[in-house]
């Protein structure tokens, strides 16, 4: 679903945020992504995303090898991605349906199929009554599973999750680890990164992790007890 | 590609239309203050080059009745008898194809003191000091030959016997025609002047409109919009100032026409014309609104497609 071939980023004003980073996600693969902060997670989430361009190496997302790939047909593969960002990037003058439906609405569904959807998303993340809220008017963890709810609407092949847990108590954030699970078990492939290396642990599942931009270990699932912090 | 995925984008096409439609007047309506005061200065902008218009139209329009302008005055050699006076006239008539009036010296007294109110002071007079005159106006003539046809009836009648002065009024004619070239090429100059005003005040409102939305904006782009989506409800924004500022400009061209209506009437009144001042009519209104509707899809363009360009992604090398 995901290949890194000897990936490096090096943004303006000489910080390579992603030296040399190799590494292969299976379809229907569910993968933690952990390191300090300032590690280059979000750089390899946004490099998926095509946020931005590599530096160097190749990375082919979903059999296509974005660095072939012409920025016009950017939005074809971040259709096919879920993203939940660090900083939710919710529209604050849409209400919490609108925000949700967004990327129904860039697919052109029709509005009963819309409805639907946008409403078993927000039922999936306990958000159900809050669909006529403005975003302003919610507490950062519920913008947070705005965020996610909008993320799984188009039920995208792929879902990608920057920092999901970051305001979220740890009950809620378990609910949504669960939640990642539950997906994935629908054959989704999901890359999470995250710091709550607690919570890491106790999902069991493949850990990469990130120190300095560079791919400092790649822990398989039966041996995530090695991951300290 | 099957038929019935062709027939699936394009409904899926349709309904993107149909969200930018409705979000770009949720926008419109969410800035009401902002969104009337554009509409003001666009309509003003565009009521100045369609009132020109109108006006240099109508002016047109008293023109066609230019007989008036075009008659001349020939006034006779004292003394000549009514007799031959009337063939002289009957002559012109049939031999110049021209409507001939013949006013006697006593009819032209009448008039004259009548007008003048110097009745009493011309009784002092012991004989009639008026000569007879025949106002002459050419028949049938077509618009653009009026004043050759005018200029070369003069000239004929200057050379008859017993004539001794004719008075050709055409350099009126020849003035009001050029005013109203020079009115043409205002209404010419200040159309394009002020379309190109049109395009710019709808190009600024749009790219403040933008940068004010960045943020959204960047979303979008993130959760998978392309240029078109993104782009399309500032179009429609941009349509609908320029419809709308087209509509208000009518509104206040109707407006001022039915202000100026009856003054001018009975300006023209006095003239002894009978005149309907003519508006735009519903083509025109109609153009109006399509050329109004027109600019603000173009302001709005020119102002989008340089803000999006700060998000194209450089792209890859073509391979040769
Ligand atoms: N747009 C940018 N321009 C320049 N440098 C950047 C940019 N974005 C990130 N960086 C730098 O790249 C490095 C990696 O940043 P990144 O956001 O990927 O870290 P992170 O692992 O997500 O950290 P955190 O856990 O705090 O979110 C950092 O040193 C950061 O300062
Ligand atoms: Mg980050």
């Amino acid at each position: 679903m995901v290949t890194f071939e000897h990936v490096s980023k090096r943004y303006s004003g000489n910080v390579n945020a992603l030296q040399d980073v190799s590494f292969h996600l299976d379809p229907g693969e569910m993968v933690f992504l952990t390191g300090h902060s300032g590690a280059g997670k979000s750089t390899l989430l946004r490099l998926i995303l095509m946020l931005e361009r590599a530096t160097r190496g190749q990375i082919v997302v979903d059999k296509r090898n974005l660095g072939k790939t012409p920025s016009r047909l950017a939005p074809r593969i971040r259709q096919r991605i879920g993203m939940i960002f660090q900083d939710h990037k919710l529209l604050s003058d849409k209400t919490v349906f609108d925000n949700v439906s967004l990327p129904l609405m860039i697919a052109g569904m029709r509005y009963p199929d819309i409805r639907k959807r946008v409403r078993a998303a927000l039922d999936k993340v306990g958000l159900l009554s809050k669909e006529k809220s403005w975003p302003l008017m919610l507490s950062g963890g519920e913008q947070q599973r705005v965020g996610v709810a909008r993320a799984i609407v188009g039920m995208p092949p792929l879902l990608l999750a920057d920092e999901p847990t970051g305001n979220l108590d740890p009950e809620l954030s378990e609910d949504l680890f669960v939640l990642f699970r539950q997906l994935n078990a629908q054959g989704v492939t999901v890359l999470v990164a995250s710091h709550d290396l607690a919570l890491i642990r106790a999902m069991g599942q493949r850990v990469l992790v990130l120190s300095h931009g560079r791919l400092v270990d790649d822990i398989p699932a039966c041996d995530v007890g090695r991951l300290r912090p | 590609m099957s038929l019935r995925q062709i027939r699936r984008k394009i409904r899926a096409w349709g309904r993107r239309q149909l969200y930018s439609f409705f979000s770009s007047l949720g926008t419109l309506l969410s800035h009401r203050l902002g969104t009337l005061m554009t509409i003001l200065v666009l309509g003003i902008a565009m009521v100045l080059p369609l009132g020109l218009y109108v006006s240099v139209k109508n002016l047109r329009a008293i023109d066609l009745e230019r007989e008036e302008w075009g008659t001349i005055t020939v006034f006779l050699q004292l003394g000549a008898g009514e007799e031959k006076v009337k063939t002289f006239a009957g002559r012109i008539g049939q031999e110049r194809n021209a409507d001939v009036v013949t006013v006697s010296p006593e009819q032209g007294m009448e008039e004259f003191s009548a007008v003048s109110g110097f009745g009493q002071a011309i009784d002092m007079f012991e004989e009639n000091p008026l000569p007879w005159v025949l106002q002459v106006t050419p028949r049938q003539v077509e618009n653009e030959k009026f004043e050759e046809t005018v200029a070369d009836l003069g000239a004929w009648l200057e050379g008859q016997d017993g004539v001794d002065l004719v008075q050709v009024d055409y350099k009126w004619l020849k003035r009001l025609a050029g005013l109203l070239e020079l009115g043409d090429a205002f209404v010419t100059v200040l159309t394009v002047m002020f379309s190109l005003a049109v395009v710019v005040v709808i190009a600024n409102t749009i790219r403040l409109d933008v940068a004010s939305r960045s943020d959204e904006i960047s979303v979008l782009n993130m959760v998978g919009a392309g240029n078109s989506f993104i782009r399309q409800p500032f179009l429609y924004s941009g349509f609908w100032y320029g419809l709308l500022g087209a509509f208000l400009a009518l509104l206040l061209l109707n407006l001022s026409m039915f202000y100026l209506q009856r003054p001018l009437t009975q300006l023209l009144d006095a003239y002894g014309n009978t005149f309907e001042v003519m508006g735009l009519g519903g083509r025109g209104s109609l153009l109006v609104l399509l050329a109004g509707g027109v600019l603000g899809f173009l302001g709005a363009w020119l102002s989008v497609r340089r803000y999006l360009r700060q998000f194209r992604l450089e792209d890859p090398p073509r391979r040769s």
